[in-house]
């Protein structure tokens, strides 16, 4: 291990990351027959039975009394432009439907949003394939001489939909620093190891930051780290998973580098099964790096740790 | 100071990093150690000293779940206790006073944070909306501001033209405000007349920016060890309305104003009309409008009027959150900013100011609403 002083010639920028999350949304039961009658072309509302406010979407409660009885009604698809605003995702409205009380949060779909004013009459444009969804109503348009129509009991309504299949992507640029940079760049171009020292504590740090967080002092020298160290703990992984780099039997191991007191997560490959189920890899066993042909500068261009001879520091 | 504390709390020091559209070359972690570090300075406190600390992010914008257990360091909770707002840092405000009050601690660290240039910020709002009926239909933070300006304008009968006054004046202030990187000049650039949810341009929209802000508060016996001007929390409030934004009020925000009610309650104000010094957060210039007239510093319709040239000089002297909203931390930031001012630490503000009102929106079309008092003597 050796001291080093100096920054490095280059500092890594940024990590590209995607959150791809699949839901299975619970629509509920009013809400579940209001998506359901779209496909008839029917705007399901609710009626509070404790405070008499009508409000489409249909809701399990009424969000101005908190009451949760409540009647189904079926509102006429025509009413008012309260509100409407341009943005690149659609001209978005409220309408109050006529009969309702509470407006509607829609969209504006066709004609020129410069048409448009304020109390002007507005009815339904209707989804040729329905989907399930909200937007089989795909929004409202101007109708000027659509006559005001009346709120009425639903009876039999639809079956509920139950579940909707929702995809939640997330794409995120997150700034390595410069000590994830400095880090990352090390190890893509020189195959080195980089930590820091507490000057508190003197433990040296893997990976590197700006703050020892036991001691809560701001870090001092950068300190080469080998690639070699103590396996710490670790298990055996014998099934199959999406997402995995490895193919089973390999060892998920917590790695303690030579000279830090910082613990790296890694795996410990090259081991045949039989040498897995004899107990080969254990705590305490010394192993080394196994750099990549690739440089993609992260912890992936060490492919794995092997096991090497040597006495185990404890 | 109101009847309802019987112990008292105070804001003995705080800190924020520079606000910057990006900090490309900063983690999280290197941002709020820079503010938590800095918090302390001056106090004499170490963080040794520190009982408990409440931060406030968003695993949406951080990109991580549970972010808060990957910057417990950078925060200074290493094996203390640490509990997570997922709220604007106002709300960490108050939860972090009230453990005080409680006597469950004498010193509590409060820090929000977010880089939201790491992420598309339209992302962040639109998942805070109802996912069935909502989401779908266009809701996020710019058309629910779009909806409430087109509504409030129109009944006050108020040219949209007339909004350039909020937006000039915050960025004016901003210009002088050393910790944010935003410059009235950089208003002549067009991309700041686009229409983004009409009548509003982006000049009218809250501008995301990357940063951190740290507190530090403290009882009263500690306070008075650590300072000879500690700025007490009088009285703190908070409400919220309905999700829908097409139930809720067009034209006014009742749940700001209930908040500002609870906390003038316990401070024993009358309206935001008795503090020096108010700090309020906003999404849009029609929003901050909306937030002065429901805490009473404006009659309903009338908050143009404190936008005229030489009107409420203490009103967002920081140039408060349309230059640089650090979401999920803006609302701490103001309560730094009254803070700061209060306790002569600060380079701007009115001179001689002695109480303040700090003011904190969550939730998409600000549906949620906190408000702090503050005082020294």
């Amino acid at each position: 291990m050796t001291t080093t002083a100096g920054l490095p010639r280059e500092v890594m920028g940024a990590m590209d990351a995607r959150l791809s999350m699949p839901y299975t949304l619970t629509a509920g039961a009013a809400t579940g027959v209001f998506l359901a009658e779209l496909a008839q072309q029917r705007i399901v509302g609710t009626r509070c039975s404790a405070c008499e406010t009508i409000r489409v979407p249909a809701q399990d409660f009424c969000g101005d009394c908190g009451g949760d009885a409540h009647d189904l009604v079926i509102v006429p698809p025509s009413g008012d432009l309260l509100a409407w605003t341009v943005t690149d995702q659609g001209t978005v409205a409220l309408v109050l439907l006529d009969g309702t009380d509470i407006p509607f949060l829609h969209q504006v779909v066709e004609g020129d949003p410069a048409a448009l004013s304020m109390g002007a009459r507005v009815t339904a444009v209707w989804a040729a394939e329905p989907q399930g969804a909200v937007m089989d109503l795909m929004g409202f348009a101007l109708a000027p001489s659509e006559p005001v129509h009346a709120v009425e009991e639903a009876g039999e309504t639809a079956t509920p939909i139950e579940q909707l299949n929702y995809q939640m992507v997330l794409d995120y640029q997150h700034a390595y620093g410069h000590f994830y940079g400095s880090l990352f760049d090390g190890i893509k171009n020189d195959r080195r190891i980089r930590g820091v020292r507490c000057p508190s504590c003197r433990n040296v740090l893997v990976p590197p930051r700006a703050y020892c967080e036991a001691c809560f002092v701001r870090t001092g020298d950068w300190v080469d780290v080998p690639d070699t160290g103590v396996l710490q703990a670790c298990s055996v992984v014998h099934i199959e998973f999406i997402g995995q780099r490895v193919p089973p039997p390999y060892v998920y191991a917590e790695i303690v580098l030579d000279g830090t007191s910082t613990r790296l997560i890694h795996t410990v490959g090259g081991l045949s099964a039989e040498a897995l189920r004899s107990g080969s890899v254990h705590p305490g066993s010394r192993v080394q790096a196994v750099w990549s042909d690739r440089r993609t500068g992260s912890l992936s261009d060490i492919d794995f740790f092997k096991v090497i001879d040597g006495p185990a520091d404890e | 100071m109101g009847t309802d504390m019987k112990n008292r709390a105070a804001v003995v020091g705080s800190a924020q990093t520079e606000f910057r559209g990006a900090w490309s070359d900063r983690q999280h972690v290197d941002l709020i150690t820079q503010a938590v570090s800095q918090a302390l300075l001056g106090t004499g406190l170490r963080m040794a000293d520190v009982d408990f600390v409440i931060d406030s992010g968003s695993d949406f914008l951080d990109g991580r779940s549970i972010s808060n257990c990957g910057f417990l360091g950078a925060m200074g909770a290493h094996h203390k206790e640490e509990s997570r707002v997922e709220e604007d840092g106002l709300w960490s405000a108050v939860y972090a006073t009230t453990k005080i009050l409680a006597g469950s601690g004498s010193v509590g660290l409060v820090v929000a944070y977010s880089k939201s240039s790491e992420s598309d910020p339209r992302n962040f709002w639109s998942t805070l909306a109802e996912p069935f009926t909502q989401r779908p239909v266009g809701l996020d933070q710019h058309s629910a501001a779009g909806l409430y300006a087109q509504r409030y304008l129109a009944r006050y009968g108020i040219d949209p033209e007339a909004l350039r006054a909020v937006s000039d004046r915050a960025w004016a202030a901003a210009s002088d405000n050393s910790w944010v990187d935003a410059k009235h000049a950089m208003l002549a650039d067009p991309y700041w007349e686009e229409f983004v949810a009409t009548p509003l341009r982006r000049r009218d929209m809250a501008r995301p920016v990357d940063g951190a802000v740290a507190l530090v508060v403290a009882a009263e016996h500690v306070a008075r060890q650590v300072t000879n001007r500690p700025v007490w929390i009088t009285g703190m409030g908070s409400a919220i309305d309905q999700h829908f934004l097409a139930a809720r009020d067009a034209t006014s925000f009742p749940a700001a104003a209930a908040a500002a009610a609870n906390a003038f309650r316990m401070s024993g104000a009358s309206s935001a009309r008795d503090f020096d010094v108010v700090e309020v957060s906003a999404g849009s210039t029609v929003g901050e409008l909306m937030v002065l007239e429901a805490i009473g510093l404006a009659e309903p319709g009338r908050a143009m009027d404190l936008y005229a040239p030489g009107s409420a000089p203490g009103l967002n002297a920081s140039g408060g959150s349309l230059p640089a909203d650090v979401v999920m931390a803006t609302g701490l930031v103001r309560l730094h900013e009254v803070a700061s001012q209060l306790g002569g630490r600060s380079a701007h503000g009115p001179t001689g100011a002695t109480t303040g009102l700090a003011h904190g929106a969550g939730g998409i079309g600000m549906q949620n609403h906190c408000v702090v008092t503050l005082e020294t003597s």
